[in-house]
This record gives structure tokens, C-alpha cells and sequence, in this order.
């Protein structure tokens, strides 16, 4: 149990179980692609699968928020702009230099990349709500930047982003986007948690608990995070790269507003900073709530607002942590009850 | 790691539960019910009444029977300017409530990709009050604009301005889509008729509340027009803030249509007298319907002077209403496209007279000439600011289907 909540290796050396096999690690891996490959066909119309597009390009935001916040400790605040840079790289491409999408896509994510290392360098110097002011400084900086650009659109946005093309078929429909989106969030949750599995991510948590003594203990705080914002970035890049493409193809600076950063916050608090799960689980709660909550528009910010205060005081470490603590609650009176049987 | 993967499965059954959650949403009614989706941007009080406005006029109908015996039941949804909502509320609109006809929206940055999903999915939208000029030009078959296009209001301003104060124009503008649209278009006019070139032009952040450096600029050139452009509240600081810097009463104070908001002329205070703006409809209008209307709006909204968003939601509304009487709709499942076709093809047809300066009227290519359908704009002047403002019509022009196409 760490201050920022559970990770996997903690309340698996507390109780002592022990590690998985890697066979049954691809079951779960395998179960999961075969739920998701038909999750799409189990939905009623167009909209729901409009919905899982965005619950899956939520999912890649908030994964990579994750990594920044939850993995590094790094309070950021920036992150929607990193998501614009993306969609915004994409969309110019694509328009205005032909680019196809699955040209544009990696090139978007390599911009973003390096907008992360930009973003992360005020990192160096400064922490908490000063490093928050100043991420949210650069994330303001980028949308009036757009706004005022008539390059990028301004103030009327992008239009006709055209949708992936597949072997001359268009990939226009919500049906066949989702397994553009599906694939590609998959693979940047398996990205997660290898990057928390990894020396990088043991460096991300000594990091996250005290950046002093991670540098007595050896560790280059510097390069490990600007590692973290670049990698936080990349995901962002692919999240903002896919929502410019998906139908009708159309970006505005008024979607990457604070509004939606404290959407997105809310998502990794919510689901669990920290918890390798956090990200996931909160994008699909607050994608599917905010939508179950579109008829009650007048009060809907403020049932947002509310839920974060609350979530943030008496549920600290999120869903995710709740389900760690039931986890290992169940092994410790197992455990118990196998030593008293054995007794 | 067994943890980890334990919290796996159960979150890759919280998916499936969620999806099926989903999926058992109730779908739409069914049984002779007329739905009708209608996205604005409601965030302030005065789009709460626009959103309120609307619902109520087509829901109207019921207490008398409904349109042919069909109930409207109306599906209102905020979606607070911003693309990416307005996207999500029409594609709940169309793949969840089956909806037959679509109001919206409020901002031309999210009228434009909505018409593009009506377009490819075939639901007729009726457009109440963007103005981006673009927006009918994209060639779709199921779009009607209400509002007047940015086209005409350009050409109001530039044709009253030229002939009767002068071709000196100082332009001070935000980044507010329509703002942006406005000086363009005003520019390009003054340009073409006039061959008039602007003295001074800046933009800036919607967000500014100091503009006096500019001003004070702008003062320093002597134009005989100072054209400002940005949502009322930056509009009300350029006001003030003009005459604060010296630049005298007689220097021509030009506004976007976004000065016809209410709160402009309460913010601005005295300095709002003067501004002249477009519109398409102003409060002080004496024909019955108008007079009626505003007592109405006056009433249970509390605004005494209602601005042209308020009209044009009434309008739109009422020309829905009509499209949907004349449209023989069968109704089922079955017919939802056919229904859909119909009432695309009886909005077509329609010629309306309602609050707007002119009359509103469609027809069947999907070409600006044809669905840019309110071609009359008012040019109006604020005579006095606060909060009992009042304001009088300069001039009113009404423009041929062609006007602002160019060649």
C-alpha cells in the first residue's frame, strides 16, 4: 500500500501469493480480447457503439494520465493539451498534406511525444500546485494558441478529417471504428502495465514517494520524469489523433478546455490513482455517467464537482483501491484459514 | 501480481456488465409519437429560455390533439458550444431516440459537424441560430438554416456603413468563431465594394479584459467606424473601454450580432448607446406577433427585450411544427426514413412569416440560395444602455438568394 494507493507488487508481498502463471496471464489477456471483440455486436444501436469509441479513446487518455499522476506522482494538469496537440498534428496532416490515417496517427504521436518532453521539463524545478499552475499554463497557452491560428482553424475548427481507409474501405462507421480504437487501447493498457512491471516503473514509484531519496538511491529524477510525461504524452497523442478521425472528422479548440481536464481528472481519481487499473476503470464509469446524466445538463457539472470532493475524501484511492482492499482482505482470511486448518 | 490479475477479470466483467447495462437502456418509444431532438447551448439563463422556448412551442401541440393525431414528445439536450458534446447529442438523437427531425445548434462550431451526421445519416435538421456561412454550403440535403447568414449580415453592415458613415474602419475582435466571421466578411466586403482596406485591426483572447492599449491605437488613427467583434461580456469591455481612451461619440461603435444578447447592454451601461449590430428580429418591433411574443417572453422568461435568439427559437420551432403537419407521416419502425425524407421534403416547400424581419423561405437544391432561408437582417442601434435598455431599427435590407456567393 503506497500513499497514492495500490500498486500490484504491494498487497502481493504483504500476503505472500504467489505469482501468476505466465499461462494464465494469457487467458486473461485472450478472455479480454475475445469480451471486447463482441462487446460491439451486444449493443442495441449506433449510439452505444458511438459510446464504446469514446469509452475506449477515454481509456488511452486516462491510462496515460495514469502514468504521469498515478505511476510518477507528477501533478499535471496539462494533459488536454497534449490530447490537442494530437488531434491538432493529425487533423493538419491528414487535410492538408494527404497524410493518410495510418501515417498520421504515428506522426501525431511523436509530436505529442515531444510536447511531453516540453510539458515535463517545468517538472525539474517545481512540484505540487506550482507544477499544476504551470502545466495548466502551458495546456492554456497551447488552446489560445489554436484559437487565434487561422492555420489551424481558429476559432471555426478543422473540418473533414477523413476516417481511416482500409484496403479502399472507409472505416466511417462506429461498428468499424471500434476496431481501429479497440486494438490500439488494448495495446496501451498492455503498454502500462509493462512500463509499471519494469525497472522504468519501480523508478516512476520511488519517484512518486520521494524524489529525494529516489536520487540517493541512484535514480536520474530528471530523465525519469521527463520519461513519464513523454510517455503519458504518447498515449495522449493517440487518444487525441483518434478522436480527430472518428466521424464526422471535426475538431475545436472548445473541446480541450479545463472543463475537460477536470473530466479527465476525475477519471484517474475516481477509478484509482495509481492503481493500474485506475485509468480504465474510471473512463468507462465517467463516460457512461456523464451520459446517463446528459438529460440533467443544468446540475450535471455540479454532480461532477461533487463527486470528485467526495471521491477525493472518503475514497482516496478510488474504485481501484476498493478492489485491491476486498482482494486482499478475501487472501489474509484464506490465508488464515488455511494455516488454521493446517494447525 | 495475482492481484493484478484478479482485478482484471473483474474489471473485464465490469465492461460487460456496463455494455450490457447499455444495451438495456429503453430504446425509443414507439407508438405514434413524433420525436423531435433539439441541442443549444444552455450554460447561461437566456439558453436555458432559448432550449425552454422551443420544447414548449412544439409541445404545444399536444394539449390540442398533436399533429395529426401523433403526440411530439422533444428531446432537449445542452450542448454547452462545444463540438464534441453537440456530436454526442446528435448521435444519441439519431441512433437511440430515433428521432424524425433535429433542432440545433446554438454555435456554428458545432452546427457544422453536426450537419455533416445528418447529412450521411439522412435526418433533416433545422439550424435556429448559427450564422458560419459555410454551414449551407456543404451541399447536404437535410439542412435549413433559420438564422440569418453571416452573408447577409456582412452585407448590411458594409452596405449601410459605406453609403451613409464612411470606409475608415478600426477593427478590434476576440477569438469567438462568429466574431471572427463577422470582421472577415465585413472586411472583405468593404474591400470589394470600396476598395477599402481596415486602418487598424487586432485580434484577441476571449478571454482579455484590457483592451485599452489598442484602443488607444485605434484612437490615434481617427477611423470613422470601430468595428468590435466577441461574446456581449468582451464586447460590453470594448465599449467602455473606447470611450474610456477618448475615442469620441461620433466614431461609428459597429458590433457583432452577439451585441444583441442581452447582457451586452447591461454591461456596457451608457456606453452601449450607439452600437449598431444586426439582427433578425429586435424587440421593438410593432407588428402583433412580435409584440405578442415579447409579452410572452417577458413574462415567464423576465427578459423585456428579447433578442433575436429567442425569436429565432420560437421560429424554428413553429416552422418544425409546420413541416411536420404537412408531412404525411406513417409513424412505424419501418417508416422512420421515409418519415424523415417527408419532412425534409415539406420544409422545403414552406414560405414562412413569423417574427423574423422577412419572410423565411426554402426550397428544394441543396445550395445556400436555397436553404439559407431568412435573408432579411435588421440593423439595430442601442438609443439607451442598463438594464432597461432600448434600442431602435436603423435600416432593414433584404438580400437576393445569391448575394455574397461571390462569382
Amino acid at each position: 500500500m503506497t500513499a497514492h494507493g495500490t500498486d500490484e507488487a504491494a498487497p502481493a508481498a504483504t500476503t505472500g501469493a504467489k505469482p501468476v502463471t505466465a499461462t494464465r496471464h494469457l487467458l486473461a489477456w485472450v478472455a479480454g480480447i475475445g469480451v471486447l471483440s463482441v462487446l460491439p455486436w451486444l449493443a442495441v444501436n449506433d449510439y452505444h457503439r458511438f459510446l464504446l469509441d469514446l469509452i475506449l479513446i477515454n481509456v488511452i487518455l486516462a491510462v496515460g494520465l495514469n502514468i504521469v499522476k498515478g505511476f510518477a506522482g507528477q501533478v499535471t494538469v496539462g494533459h488536454i493539451a497534449l490530447m490537442a496537440i494530437g488531434a491538432y498534428t493529425s487533423a493538419i496532416l491528414a487535410t492538408k498534406f494527404g497524410f493518410p490515417f495510418w501515417l498520421a496517427l504515428p506522426s501525431a504521436v511523436l509530436v505529442t511525444a515531444l510536447a511531453g518532453a516540453i510539458v515535463g521539463i517545468p517538472s525539474f524545478r517545481l512540484e505540487g500546485a506550482y507544477l499544476a499552475l504551470a502545466t495548466l499554463g502551458l495546456a492554456e497557452s497551447v488552446r489560445i494558441f489554436i484559437s487565434a491560428n487561422d492555420y489551424l482553424g481558429a476559432s471555426i475548427g478543422i473540418t473533414d478529417i477523413p476516417p481511416p481507409s482500409l484496403f479502399g474501405l472507409r472505416l466511417d462507421t462506429h461498428l468499424s471504428y471500434y476496431y481501429v480504437v479497440m486494438p490500439l487501447a488494448l495495446a496501451g493498457v498492455y503498454f502500462s502495465f509493462c512500463i509499471l512491471r519494469s525497472n522504468t516503473g519501480r523508478a516512476f514509484k520511488a519517484l512518486r514517494e520521494d524524489p529525494l531519496a529516489a536520487a540517493a538511491a541512484g535514480i536520474n529524477v530528471q530523465k525519469y520524469k521527463t520519461l513519464a510525461f513523454v510517455l503519458s504524452a504518447v498515449y495522449a497523442g493517440c487518444a487525441g489523433s483518434l478522436a480527430a478521425h472518428m466521424t464526422p472528422g471535426f475538431i475545436h479548440p472548445n473541446s480541450y478546455m479545463l472543463a475537460e481536464m477536470v473530466t479527465l481528472l476525475l477519471m484517474v481519481i475516481l477509478g484509482g490513482i495509481g492503481h493500474i487499473w485506475g485509468g480504465i476503470i474510471g473512463a468507462i464509469v465517467v463516460t457512461i455517467v456523464y451520459d446517463l446524466t446528459r438529460d440533467y445538463y443544468n446540475y450535471q457539472m455540479l454532480v461532477f464537482g461533487m463527486v470528485i470532493v467526495l471521491t477525493v475524501m472518503y475514497m482516496p484511492t478510488g474504485i481501484g483501491g476498493i478492489i485491491d482492499r476486498y482482494i486482499v482482505t478475501r487472501r489474509f482470511v484464506a490465508l488464515r484459514k488455511a494455516k488454521g486448518d493446517a494447525a | 501480481m495475482t492481484i493484478g490479475t484478479g482485478a482484471g477479470l473483474r474489471a473485464a466483467v465490469s465492461i460487460a456488465l456496463l455494455g450490457a447495462g447499455l444495451a438495456a437502456q429503453p430504446a425509443a418509444a414507439q407508438d405514434k409519437t413524433i420525436r423531435v431532438g433539439i441541442t443549444l447551448r444552455m450554460l447561461v439563463e437566456s439558453g436555458i429560455a432559448y432550449g425552454d422556448i422551443a420544447k414548449t412551442v412544439m409541445e404545444s401541440v399536444n394539449a390540442k390533439g398533436g399533429i395529426n393525431g401523433a403526440k411530439v414528445e422533444v428531446i432537449l439536450l445542452d450542448d454547452e458550444c462545444k463540438p464534441d458534446k453537440g456530436v454526442a447529442n446528435v448521435n444519441r438523437f439519431i441512433h437511440q431516440n430515433k428521432v424524425h427531425l433535429i433542432l440545433g445548434s446554438t454555435c456554428s462550431s458545432v452546427t457544422m459537424p453536426i450537419a455533416d451526421i445528418t447529412a450521411k445519416e439522412q435526418v433533416p435538421q433545422i439550424v435556429p441560430m448559427s450564422t458560419n456561412t459555410s454551414i449551407t454550403q456543404k451541399g447536404s440535403e437535410w439542412i435549413f438554416r433559420v438564422s440569418v447568414s453571416e452573408r447577409f449580415y456582412a452585407g448590411a453592415y458594409g452596405k449601410y456603413l459605406g453609403e451613409n458613415v464612411g470606409k475608415k474602419i478600426a477593427y478590434l475582435y476576440t477569438t469567438d468563431g462568429a466574431g471572427i466571421a463577422f470582421v472577415k466578411q465585413l472586411q472583405d466586403y468593404m474591400k470589394e465594394h470600396y476598395k477599402a482596406e481596415p486602418v487598424y485591426q487586432v485580434q484577441m483572447q476571449e478571454t482579455d479584459l484590457d483592451f485599452r492599449s489598442h484602443l488607444l491605437k485605434i484612437k490615434s488613427t481617427n477611423p470613422e467606424i470601430l468595428a468590435i467583434a466577441g461574446q456581449s461580456d468582451a464586447l460590453a469591455r470594448q465599449a467602455q473601454q473606447s470611450f474610456e481612451v477618448g475615442i469620441p461619440k461620433r466614431v461609428w461603435r459597429v458590433a457583432a450580432s452577439s451585441a444583441g444578447n442581452v447582457t451586452y447592454p447591461k454591461l456596457a451601461g451608457e456606453a452601449a448607446v450607439g452600437t449598431t449590430f444586426t439582427q433578425a428580429f429586435n424587440c421593438a418591433d410593432e407588428r402583433p406577433i412580435a409584440k405578442q411574443f415579447v409579452a410572452m417572453v417577458k413574462e415567464k422568461y423576465k427578459f423585456s427585450c428579447p433578442d433575436h435568439d429567442f425569436s429565432q427559437a420560437w421560429d424554428a420551432a413553429q416552422i418544425a411544427l409546420v413541416a411536420l403537419g404537412k408531412a404525411n407521416l406513417k409513424l412505424t419502425d419501418a417508416a422512420l426514413a421515409d418519415d424523415r425524407r417527408a419532412i425534409r421534403d415539406a420544409i422545403a416547400t414552406i414560405r414562412y412569416e413569423g417574427l423574423a424581419g422577412g419572410p423565411i423561405e426554402f426550397c428544394a437544391a441543396p445550395t445556400p440560395q436555397c436553404r439559407d432561408g431568412n435573408r432579411t437582417a435588421m440593423l439595430v442601434q442601442y438609443t439607451k444602455g442598463g438594464e432597461n435598455f432600448e434600442t431602435k431599427v436603423v435600416g432593414r435590407v433584404s438580400f437576393d438568394k445569391d448575394f455574397g456567393l461571390g462569382k
